[in-house]
């Protein structure tokens, strides 16, 4: 597995730090245009949950190359509040009802791998991954 | 319908106004303002439903929810200025005899 | 899904075609690949890409600005598309607890059916519809050893599922009481408690209750605040309100109830109901309980069960066929 590259969300305007270096390596892999937008999309949404709700974190981007599949991950950390009820958050109408994006149901559907760990008071990682076709 | 709740306080009196409909839809909100004004300790408060003109039966939970509420916190519940409909259904349901209600007075007579 | 080749195609072809005449018919052309699209749930972001795709290989000389203007459009229809996907999977999800609804709402139709008895010389009509796809309302007719009918009908505040799932407790109370304690007073005395201990405080239930003795031709009643019904006396051809005080079932714990009995003479009627037949409107107009008597009285000489489904089809019609509330009427007439 590749070298990890790593962008830290403390600002909001990080948020755009990290979908310009997840757009640079999608680009960079030949995702397609359309996907390379999901790509970015997704980051938006995970990294403006850790500058909402966790304060900081970081976004990390890993190429997997192998020879049966070549994507790209992306894993969110932050050491936040974490998330009490995974089950709820990932319900469709949970987060949006409230105003804030299309939370992670639509990260998931944007992705196709899409996993979190989380522990109240410790924090959570989130982690996605986009295949190329 | 609309229900509007206009709540005023002069130190342990509350006196609440509602205008318009008490229903499935407006119960809730009535329910929630209720609920803020029953869990504090002590109070008189008085509830005027002048300017409801209807009310059905979900309304009559609200307020029998209020009373039980109250009188744990040692506050007392009266309802004011019923109009004829809505107070038909307290009598009917038999809550006129346990709950302190004075009906809008018509020819003199309570 | 994605975008198969031969779509790709046709929206190139009918892109071109209007691009260069302006025609109608390309426009009808687009507008029926579009909806394949949608009903194969094709995002948003996909038609625009198709879109991009197929102009560029059309003008391969457009300036670069066109094209980033297009590429923006992309990205925006990004987040559009997701709110769609989450849109439709609510969709599903409220398809789902719909049926889910109706198949509670069957199951407690068996749950609470109840038989309408044959006692010779008495003629008996009953009608009950929900508001919502379940029931509120609840009858129940239960014949005693000694040859009486007793009949129940109740109201619990609201409507939808928690009513009913309220109403399927009041039904298994009262068929677990021993016969012994039938009388209506003691039903009323002693389910007061089962609702009182088992419901939440904001909700209650209201209920009349009365026994008719077929020897001494009389009916005994209670009422727990339930709205009143009426006896129709065929001797001096009125209607009476049927007076019973009492407190709604499930605020007091240890309420008792009074017991009013009346004499049911040759040609009498008895007619009990639910406030969803009272509360009907005409308009914002509520109908007045003169204007129920008034349809009864017009169809007093049909079968109970006509009347009944008559006096019904006439407020429901009066309300464009919407019910506010759950209606439950039912009327027994003494024949003989």
């Amino acid at each position: 597995m590749a070298l990890q590259s790593c962008v830290n969300i403390k600002k909001e305007w990080d948020i755009v730090g990290a979908r310009q270096m997840g757009r640079d390596i999608a680009r960079e892999m030949g995702f397609g245009t359309v996907d390379q937008a999901r790509i970015a999309t997704a980051i938006s949404e995970l990294a403006r949950n850790i500058y909402l709700y966790a304060g900081s974190g970081k976004v990390c981007f890993e190429k997997i190359d192998t020879i049966e599949k070549r994507g790209m991950c992306m894993i969110a950390t932050d050491a936040g509040p974490g998330i009490v009820d995974i089950g709820q958050v990932m319900e469709d109408g949970f987060t949006t009802s409230s105003g804030l994006g299309a939370g992670l149901p639509g990260v998931r559907r944007l992705m196709d791998e899409f996993d979190i760990k989380s522990a109240k008071n410790v924090g959570t990682e989130i982690k996605a991954i986009k295949w190329l076709r | 319908m609309e229900l509007d709740i206009r709540v005023e306080k002069d130190n342990d009196q509350i006196a609440i106004f509602l205008t318009g409909e008490i229903d499935a839809f407006t119960a809730p909100k009535l329910k929630e303002e209720l609920a803020k004004c029953t869990v504090q300790s002590g109070k008189i408060i008085q509830v005027d439903l002048e300017q409801v003109e209807y009310m059905d039966s979900t309304g009559l939970g609200i307020f029998i929810g209020a009373l039980k509420s109250a009188k744990e916190h040692d506050s007392s519940l009266k309802l004011v200025h019923l109009q004829d409909r809505v107070f038909r259904l307290f009598k009917i349901t038999g809550l006129d005899e346990i709950m302190d209600i004075k009906p809008v007075i018509q020819g003199g007579k309570q | 899904m994605d975008v198969v080749k031969s779509d790709a195609a046709n929206y190139k072809n009918f892109l071109k075609e209007f691009i260069e005449t302006q025609n109608e018919r390309a426009l009808y052309g687009a507008e029926q690949i579009i909806k394949t699209f949608i009903k194969r749930n094709i995002s948003p972001e996909e038609i625009v890409n198709l879109h991009i795709l197929a102009f560029a290989e059309l003008y391969p000389n457009i300036t670069p600005e066109v094209h980033r203007a297009m590429n923006f459009l992309l990205e925006t229809m990004i987040s559009y598309g997701m709110a769609l996907q989450e849109y439709q999977a609510l969709r599903e999800k409220q398809l789902e607890l719909q049926s889910e609804i109706s198949v509670a709402a069957s199951m407690q139709e068996t749950l609470l059916l109840t038989e309408k008895p044959c006692i010779s010389g008495l003629d008996i009509g009953v009608i009950s519809i929900p508001a919502q796809q379940m029931n509120g309302d609840y009858h129940h007719f239960m014949k005693g050893k000694d040859g009486s009918l007793g009949i129940a009908i109740a109201d619990v505040i609201g409507k939808g599922v928690p009513a009913a799932l309220c109403m399927s407790m009041i039904k298994y109370s009262v068929d677990s009481f021993p016969e012994e304690a039938m009388s209506p007073q003691m039903i009323l005395n002693s389910l007061n408690r089962v609702v009182e201990r088992n419901v939440d405080p904001s909700m209650f239930i209201t209920m009349f209750y009365g026994q008719y003795h077929p020897d001494s031709e009389m009916l005994t009643y209670a009422s727990a605040g339930h709205e009143p019904g009426f006896h129709y006396c065929a001797e001096t051809d009125t209607f009476s309100e049927i007076k019973a005080k009492g407190l709604v079932l499930g605020v007091l714990p240890d309420t008792e109830y009074q017991q009013y009995e009346r004499k049911i003479n040759k040609g009498d009627m008895i007619i009990l109901l639910t406030d969803g037949v009272t509360e009907c409107r005409n308009g914002e107009e509520f109908i007045e309980s003169d204007e129920v008597l008034e349809r009864i009285h017009e169809f007093r000489h049909l079968p109970a069960q006509e009347m009944v489904e008559k006096v019904y089809r006439y407020f429901e019609r009066m309300q464009d066929f919407h019910l506010r509330d759950d209606f439950t009427l039912l009327i027994f007439k003494k024949r003989v």
